[in-house]
């Protein structure tokens, strides 16, 4: 036995052939948009995941570091004290760095870098070693001799592996001056980065350029996923609370403020096109839905001489617009979740922006995965769309006047 | 006795791009309950236009109609959906029936839309088709039904609604006139035997012998 809901499910379908065209068509937007989505939220997730490997997702440093000069006003003070503080109050694991401006040379050049001292737990160590580490080892983290350089100035340096590496920090409060010997070679995305990097154990820094000193303590925290990272709006300010006026506390969106604001507007971006997608499918239900209801005037004027009122009439065609948007949408959504769940094991983007990609952040190989709101935001698109086209042909369906309608003979 | 259906000074006046067409000239009639009235008369002198103000499809220029003691002449668009929806049957002349609804589920369209529940109004459906002789089609779609088939389906989708009175305009129109005749008998039967008032218009002659009141309309007003 019939109700209206099948009435205008039947009435979709009279006209086969167009009404598959325009349900393919908001299909499509759905398919697109979610995969869209998913495209999107796995370059999130893995920009964040390989921008916070980096730089971790907060730094303490001092307040004002940009700007001081002196590399001893770069120290944080009490570097124990700050760590038990962090122990205390957070899940997090950080990493504990020492950065002096210095002079690396082998047997016959020298060059300017960035040394860095650090100590990181195992699992922070292990990471990066996989990701940067190209030859030979990370010194160890309480090896004084040891010292890991980037693959290129190594050879701007003629240095090989084995070889003697001797490091100048002028002015420190330390010895000032080291030989070490070259462990490991590490290779960065960046180039420039790669030329001046040169990582001793923390012990090792210290000694050379700051006993017990420490410039930089990065916090990484087992987040997966960007959307995690809305935790860090509430851990940020009460840990700069906690640690006091001398400290910043910084995330790694002060650190690449240029990625934070692309990760704000990736998103917005993606509606935009799903926002152009279903209004040009719109179009095509508005003219779908308008059509079926000339085809049908003399019906519906014998409905509407029956005693169905405006609002019945109207609620039909709503009901009309919406069963064909959503049939749309649920095949068009089936089909896009398929595509996700099969290409949710990674497939590789090498072949679209090549390797230089990868110096953008970029991931070769994405894993597409759906975020909370993507399905519900896709499926929202599809029903608006549906009420939307509906709402003019509802108005006309609704001012029909029976005797007229029923004169109507096309 | 009071009459179920009345107009007083009936005036219908359509105007369509400044060109003024009187369809009805003050038409006073009264229609008892359990008459079986046919309007009579050649095109164009107003039959339809009368049947449609009567079931309040259409709103007069000028006199009134009264329905059951209600004066409806004047009531809303909203309001008097209302009342066809509860008190009036219709039949028209053709392409009566939607045609995605098989003939049971069209039987029950008047009941689908004032909300009654499933079984009720496929009860009633049924019946109605049965009283026609057209249960044994109850699942056919109209396109699947002849002409007279299909005006015995809408005749059944007035009487399940129970009306207070049943207006058709030319239901045989579109018939053969040995299956009109057959149309007409069964109006009749549902006349005789349940006491539905029904007013209907033709311009077939044989049809007229078969009633016991014939209104004859010219030019818009009733002929002597
Ligand atoms: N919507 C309309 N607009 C303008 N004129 C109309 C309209 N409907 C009917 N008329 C005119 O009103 C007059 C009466 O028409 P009506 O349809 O009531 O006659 P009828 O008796 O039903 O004719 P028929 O036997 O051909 O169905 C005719 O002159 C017709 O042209
Ligand atoms: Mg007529």
């Amino acid at each position: 036995m019939f109700n209206l809901f099948s009435l205008s499910w039947r009435n979709i379908w009279r006209h086969r052939g167009r009404s598959l065209l325009t349900a393919g068509a908001v299909g499509l937007a759905v398919f697109f948009t979610l995969f869209y989505l998913s495209f999107l939220g796995a370059m999130e997730n893995s920009i964040y995941n390989n921008l916070t490997a980096s730089v971790g997702h907060l730094q303490v440093r001092v307040e004002g570091y940009r700007e001081k000069r002196e590399f001893r006003d770069l120290l944080i003070p009490g570097v124990a004290q700050v760590e038990a503080r962090l122990a205390a109050q957070t899940q997090a694991q950080w990493v504990v760095a020492l950065e002096v401006p210095a002079l690396v040379a082998g047997e016959t050049r020298s060059r300017g870098v960035l040394l860095i001292g650090d100590r990181r737990p195992a699992a922070l160590r292990e990471a990066f070693a996989k990701q940067y580490l190209a030859e030979g080892q990370l010194p160890e983290a309480d090896d004084l001799e040891g010292i890991a350089l980037g693959a290129s100035l190594a050879r701007a340096l003629r240095l090989k592996l084995g070889d003697p590496v001797y490091v100048y920090a002028p002015g420190t409060e330390g010895r000032g001056a080291g030989a070490y010997r070259l462990v490991g070679l590490l290779r960065f995305p960046e180039a420039a980065q790669e030329a001046r990097s040169a990582y001793l154990s923390l012990a090792a820094a210290q000694e050379l350029a700051a006993p017990g000193g420490a410039t930089r303590i990065e916090l990484h925290f087992p987040f997966t996923r960007y959307s995690q990272d809305a935790q860090l709006a509430v851990v940020q300010p009460q840990l700069a609370a906690s640690l006091g006026p001398g400290l910043s506390v910084e995330s790694w969106r002060e650190a690449s403020p240029a990625i934070a604001q692309i990760f704000a507007l990736l998103t917005p971006l993606v509606l935009i096109f799903a926002a152009i997608f279903f209004g040009l499918a719109g179009l095509l239900v508005v003219n779908t839905i308008y059509l079926g209801l000339l085809e049908r005037t003399r019906e519906l004027g014998v409905m509407v001489a029956l005693g169905a009122g405006p609002a019945q009439v109207a609620r039909m065609v709503v009901l009309e617009s919406l069963l064909l948007c959503s049939s749309g949408a649920v095949v068009g959504g089936a089909l896009g979740l398929l595509t996700i769940a099969a290409l949710s094991g990674g497939f590789s983007l090498e072949a679209l922006y090549g390797p230089v990609g990868s110096e953008f952040g970029l991931p070769s190989v994405v894993y597409l995965s759906l975020r909370a709101w993507d399905i519900p935001i896709t499926l929202g698109f599809a029903l608006a769309t549906g009420l939307l086209a509906a709402w003019w042909p509802a108005r006309v369906a609704a001012r029909l006047e029976p005797v007229e309608a029923m004169r109507f003979t096309a | 006795m009071q009459p179920l259906l009345q107009t007083k000074q009936l005036t219908k006046v359509y105007r369509v791009d400044a060109i003024e067409t009187p369809a009805l000239r003050g038409v006073n009639l009264e229609i008892y309950p359990g008459e079986f009235t046919a309007l009579a008369g050649p095109s164009g002198s107003g039959k339809s236009t009368l049947l449609y103000l009567m079931g309040g499809l259409d709103k007069p220029t000028a006199g009134e109609v009264w329905l059951g003691g209600q004066r409806i002449d004047g009531l809303s668009k909203a309001q008097l959906a209302q009342l066809r929806l509860w008190q009036v049957g219709f039949v028209f002349q053709a392409y009566n029936l939607i045609p995605v609804l098989t003939a049971l589920e069209n039987a029950a369209f008047v009941l689908e839309l004032r909300g009654e529940p499933r079984e009720v109004r496929e009860a009633k459906a049924l019946e109605a088709l049965q009283v026609l002789g057209m249960q044994d089609y109850a699942h056919r779609r109209p396109n699947q039904l002849s002409g007279g088939q299909q005006q015995r389906v809408a005749v059944a989708r007035a009487l399940a609604a129970r009306p207070k009175i049943i207006l058709a305009d030319e239901p045989t129109a579109n018939l053969d006139s040995k299956t009109g005749l057959a149309l007409i008998e069964h109006m009749r039967s549902l006349n005789r035997e349940q006491g539905i008032t029904f007013v209907f218009s033709t311009h077939d002659p044989r049809l007229l012998e078969r009633v016991d009141r014939i209104v004859r309309l010219e030019d818009g007003q009733i002929a002597a």
